[in-house]
């Protein structure tokens, strides 16, 4: 009875940290869906650390909080979702592989802005632009 | 002279004081998804605030009464409750969105995590409702809001591409990619924003707080058909800004920093400086309106002592009311719920609340009981009554269309 009650308790707590995919298709929307949110995040950030000296350092510190966050999150729920198929599974890889190098880049400028202040704008701004570009890509391609 | 000088105050106080934190977030939201092609519901909501905005000051002037204190007299206490509960509901959610857009800008200015500045925001603006003047308070606010014209500049510094701009508003349907729905759903949380129901109550009682008379009508109608026309154009500036940054780069505005990054990339440090003050005053001023307006509707409808015009021990359930919204909105903010969803939600609701603010103000103005000779003449009727079939439709559409485009996803 009480093992019973266990397997129920993890049952639902794994139902907690992931969320199915119906079939493919389905799949396939929710990784358009986030390459799109991670797309938008990294391109702000791009706009933030391209604005140079124009941003304060706080203001600045805030932007790349909220967007590393943000990466972050959408990591987490759709690596939580569970793929239908080996197909889902290889194009779920595929994204997180960029999302994950996004949160990393987004991550390692803001240590720098805590520390002082982004040591190389020009360098970052490209590595951005081109991560955006595989995501929107990534996103046309499945939506 | 003076006079004049009083006129030109209050025309600068009503455009600092229109925008708050729900035109900050739909015209920035609406701006990087939509373009300009959502421009008209900024027009139309001017228009509707407008008209009905002159009317409630007109009711305040000739009757000396504010509008909330009429509703029950007229509409009966059943249906009077009915309206005090919406208009509470939404009033509550929109302080709690208020403080938070306060606390937010705070974190743009020192990188502290707004959490930490809700309690301490929350507090001052206690304080100041309990010890400042009403015209000080409308007055400092007003002003500091103000600062938020910088969108203007940062729009002209960051020279858009103006023919494109215009082709986007004068082409007033979805842009490719965006669905019918989601375009709707944007138009109805914009007008929303724009026709705020505190709005009215808090114009209105600030009528009474002022003691106007039928001579003030000049003031109030300049107030009106001038500031808030401007303030609007504050709202445009908002949104072409962000039509101008994130719409080529397919960014979706979410959150306060990402708001005022045009005006950082088009005027620089000094600019975000101002913006951020301009946020701030345009935040805690309307923390302020609205948390007196939830006062002065529930103390109206019950019949209590309400008004910053007697000594808060003669008005004690006036301040008490205003110290128990306080609280339970700070207690929402603080439960780290997002303050800008939280203000997407509260001008959806307030959408669908929109007949039962001005229905009450379109019957009152119309009721010689009350205005005798200063009662709608026939463009004020034809305009109301229009806006009010349209209020019923967006009413009716709110809730259905927020659940059938997920919040607008």
């Amino acid at each position: 009875m009480r093992a019973g009650w266990v397997a129920l308790a993890l049952a639902v707590g794994a139902a907690g940290c992931s969320s199915p995919a119906w079939n493919d298709r389905d799949y396939e929307l929710k990784a358009a869906a986030s390459a799109e949110t991670v797309g938008s995040t990294v391109e702000v950030v791009r706009l933030a650390v391209g604005g140079g000296g124009r941003l304060t350092r706080p203001y600045l510190k805030v932007v790349l909080t909220n967007a590393a966050g943000q990466v972050q999150s959408v990591n987490d729920q759709f690596g939580g979702v569970q793929p239908p198929s080996e197909r889902a599974e290889k194009l779920g890889e595929q994204l997180l592989q960029v999302t994950e190098r996004a949160e990393k880049e987004i991550s390692g400028l803001l240590v720098e802005v805590r520390r002082d202040r982004v040591e190389d704008p020009a360098a970052a701004v490209r590595r951005l632009a081109g991560l955006g570009e595989r995501l929107r890509g990534f996103q046309e391609e499945y939506e | 002279m003076k006079k004049f000088l009083g006129i030109t105050l209050g025309i600068l106080t009503a455009i600092g004081g229109f925008v708050d934190i729900g035109d900050l977030v739909a015209n920035a939201l609406v701006g990087s998804r939509f373009g300009m092609s959502l421009a008209w519901v900024v027009v139309l909501g001017v228009l509707g605030i407008c008209v009905f905005a002159e009317m409630s000051g007109r009711i305040a002037a000739v009757s000396g009464r504010a509008v909330f204190d009429l509703v029950r007299e007229r509409l009966g206490p059943k249906a009077g409750l009915a309206n005090l509960g919406a208009s509470f509901f939404i009033l509550g959610l929109t302080v709690a969105a208020e403080i938070g857009g306060a606390a937010l800008a705070l974190e743009l200015a020192t990188g502290v995590n707004y959490l930490l500045w809700v309690p301490g925001v929350a507090f001052v603006a206690w304080l100041v409702m309990w010890r400042v003047k009403f015209e000080t308070i409308e007055r400092v606010f007003g002003l500091g809001g103000l600062a938020l014209v910088v969108f203007v500049v940062a729009l002209w510094q960051l020279g858009p591409d103006w023919g494109q701009l215009w082709q986007q508003a004068a082409r007033p349907a979805p842009p490719e990619g965006e669905a019918v729905p989601t375009y709707f759903y944007y138009a109805i949380a914009l007008l929303g924003g724009a026709m705020t129901p505190y709005e009215v109550f808090f114009f209105s009682s600030g009528g009474v707080e002022e003691k106007w008379t039928r001579s003030d009508l000049s003031v109030s109608r300049a107030n009106v058909f001038i500031g808030f026309p401007l303030g609007g154009l504050l709202s445009l500036a908002i949104a072409a800004c962000a039509a101008t940054v994130f719409l080529p780069v397919h960014v979706q505005v979410d959150s306060l920093d990402q708001m005022v990054l045009p005006v950082a990339l088009g005027v620089g440090q000094i600019g975000l400086a101002l913006v951020i003050l301009g946020v701030f005053a345009a935040t805690f001023g309307a923390t302020l309106e609205v948390a007196l307006s939830s006062g002065y509707c529930l103390s109206q409808y019950f019949g209590w002592q309400w008004g910053k015009f007697v000594r808060p021990r003669e008005a004690a359930r006036f301040h008490a009311t205003i110290l128990v919204v306080m609280i339970v909105a700070t207690a929402l903010i603080l439960t780290t719920i997002d303050p800008i969803m939280v203000t997407e939600y509260s001008l959806v609701f307030s959408a669908a609340a929109l007949p039962l603010t001005y229905l009450p103000v379109l019957m009152i103005a119309n009721d010689r009981d009350y205005m005798r000779d200063k009662v709608n003449g026939r463009l004020s009727n034809t305009l109301g009554t229009i806006f009010m079939i349209l209020l019923v439709v967006v009413s009716i559409a709110a809730i259905p269309l927020m659940l059938a485009t997920k919040a607008g996803q």
